[in-house]
């Protein structure tokens, strides 16, 4: 698993759980595109199935500040890195 | 402070048809909306009743996803009704969430066909337990999820009621509206009620022998309340969304009003959970006819709950013959399209303004011949050209819950 891969993951789970397609990579996806709290609850669920394996609850909160893809890509990364994903 | 309460714009979907003229047209043509049940996996195949009133009709639902991402199917039929039912009111925006306008809304228990998703991934033995539970599961099968689905989509901000109370949800749901704005709580209420097609539901009344199971082969023919072969009601599916205004400020902006809710009563049987109460549903008329300041003499139609169970129908009629004789007309709507659970009352409440509106009233359909024991009562058996100045709205639920509604021509 590559960050590349988990980029394209990601951003094809915008496409097809969120309906937001193809978003900048730094976009505040709040203000830009109505994500709001319930979608940012249903990543989560999806990145545990990207990862396979549940998030803790600090893992969870840790996402909290995130607002932009990169943001997400990056906070994947490290939640497969810390699993051996990568 | 005591106002008058108006309603100014309504909106049904039934398995008799969507919106005033399919609603008209079945009522007049005598068309019934009951069905086979549609096969699931789970239940259908365990339970004796074979009968559905069934919505078999496309809705074009056309909700933005930042909506359809907290709403199961009932929170579909809801906001689709009261969509409709703003549309055709014409409250302006600055209104609308202003505070002023509350919603009164609710369902028999939310969204099982979410709560069915829920159970069988918690069931199936799969490793994936982290991901069983969405995280807007919980939203959209929630008790309440229709009024807070409705208060979403149109900015409303004014009181939540979600009553939930099965058969006499949605009539709750107008009364409880009728008093906010009456008493100047709110200065209008959209209020009503949605079922969705549920099997579970038709599991449990046929576990309680309620459900009709000799008309398997022809739904049509049933349920047939206060027939002699009546054999127990049939379970449906619907919604309804009612607009209630305050009387003057609906006449200053010149809203067409519907008619005029007076009075309302809800009371408890106080006991048995599950058995039909005829001194209950008696107190609750009687009630309720105090509460709107009139007479049996008064009434001139009734909407009977008229479920079609051997013992319902005989308590409710003997409870309607012991306060308005053989005055008032009376008719059992669920004859057209089975129990809409959550949802009878408004829809109840809605084809009683339609009538009221076009001068008839529907026969009850399928009552061939009167049961003896029901006899007490003026039963319509024939489609009737004949103005409704009063009507009441009957409905009682499991819970020992009941309630009468009062309208009246404006």
């Amino acid at each position: 698993m590559t960050r590349d891969d988990i980029k394209a993951n990601i951003l094809k789970i915008f496409e097809t759980e969120f309906e937001i397609i193809d978003p900048g990579v730094d976009d505040n996806l709040t203000e830009e595109h109505d994500f709001d709290s319930i979608d940012a609850l249903e990543l989560l669920g999806e990145i545990e199935k990207m990862l396979g394996s549940e998030l803790t609850r600090q893992e969870k909160k840790d996402s909290m500040e995130i607002r932009t893809i990169n943001q997400i890509c990056d906070y994947v990364v490290s939640l497969a890195q810390k699993r051996s994903l990568m | 402070m005591e106002r008058r309460v108006v309603i100014t714009a309504a909106s049904a979907i039934t398995p008799i048809g969507h919106g005033k003229d399919a609603l008209v047209d079945s009522l007049i043509n005598g068309k019934s909306g009951v069905q086979k049940i549609k096969k699931d996996d789970l239940l259908t195949d365990r339970v004796e009743s074979q009968v559905f009133g069934t919505v078999s009709y496309p809705i074009e639902f056309d909700f933005k996803r930042k909506y359809r991402k907290t709403m199961g199917p009932v929170a579909y039929y809801a906001c689709q009704v009261v969509k409709e039912v703003l549309e055709a009111a014409g409250l302006k925006k600055d209104f609308i969430s202003s505070g002023r306008l509350g919603v009164a809304f609710g369902s028999t228990h939310g969204s099982p066909t979410v709560q069915r998703q829920i159970y069988e991934h918690f069931f199936s033995g799969s490793d994936e337990r982290f991901s069983a539970i969405g995280a807007v599961d919980y939203l959209k099968s929630m008790v309440h999820t229709t009024a807070v689905n409705i208060t979403k989509m149109f900015e409303i901000t004014g009181r939540v009621i979600s009553s939930s109370t099965a058969c006499t949800t949605s009539s709750q749901s107008i009364g409880f509206g009728y008093e906010a704005v009456k008493y100047g709580l709110q200065d209008a209420m959209v209020c009503g009620g949605a079922d969705e097609y549920d099997t579970t539901t038709v599991a449990v009344f046929d576990n309680l022998l309620a459900c009709s199971t000799e008309y398997n082969e022809t739904p049509h023919l049933t349920p047939r309340p206060f027939d002699t072969r009546r054999d127990g009601l049939v379970v449906g599916e619907g919604a309804g969304a009612v607009l209630l205004e305050e009387y003057a400020s609906a006449k200053k902006r010149g809203a067409h009003i519907l008619g005029e809710v007076v009075g309302f009563w809800c009371g408890n049987n106080g006991g048995d959970l599950i058995l039909p109460n005829m001194n209950g549903i008696k107190a609750t008329i009687v009630q309720g006819l105090q509460n709107a300041g009139l007479t049996p003499e008064d009434i001139n139609f009734v909407s009977a709950h008229a479920t079609a169970t051997k013992m319902g129908d005989v308590a409710e009629a003997m409870a309607i013959g012991s306060v308005y004789g053989k005055g008032p007309l009376v008719t059992g709507l669920k004859s057209y399209m089975g129990h809409t659970m959550g949802s009878c009352g408004v829809i109840e409440t809605i084809i009683t303004l339609y009538m009221m509106a076009q001068g008839f009233v529907a026969p009850t359909l399928n009552l061939d011949e009167i049961d003896p024991r029901c006899s007490m009562i003026r039963h319509n058996q024939k489609l009737r050209e004949t103005p409704i100045d009063i009507a009441s709205i009957q409905n009682f639920a499991f819970g020992g819950v009941n309630t009468s509604l009062f309208l009246k021509k404006v």
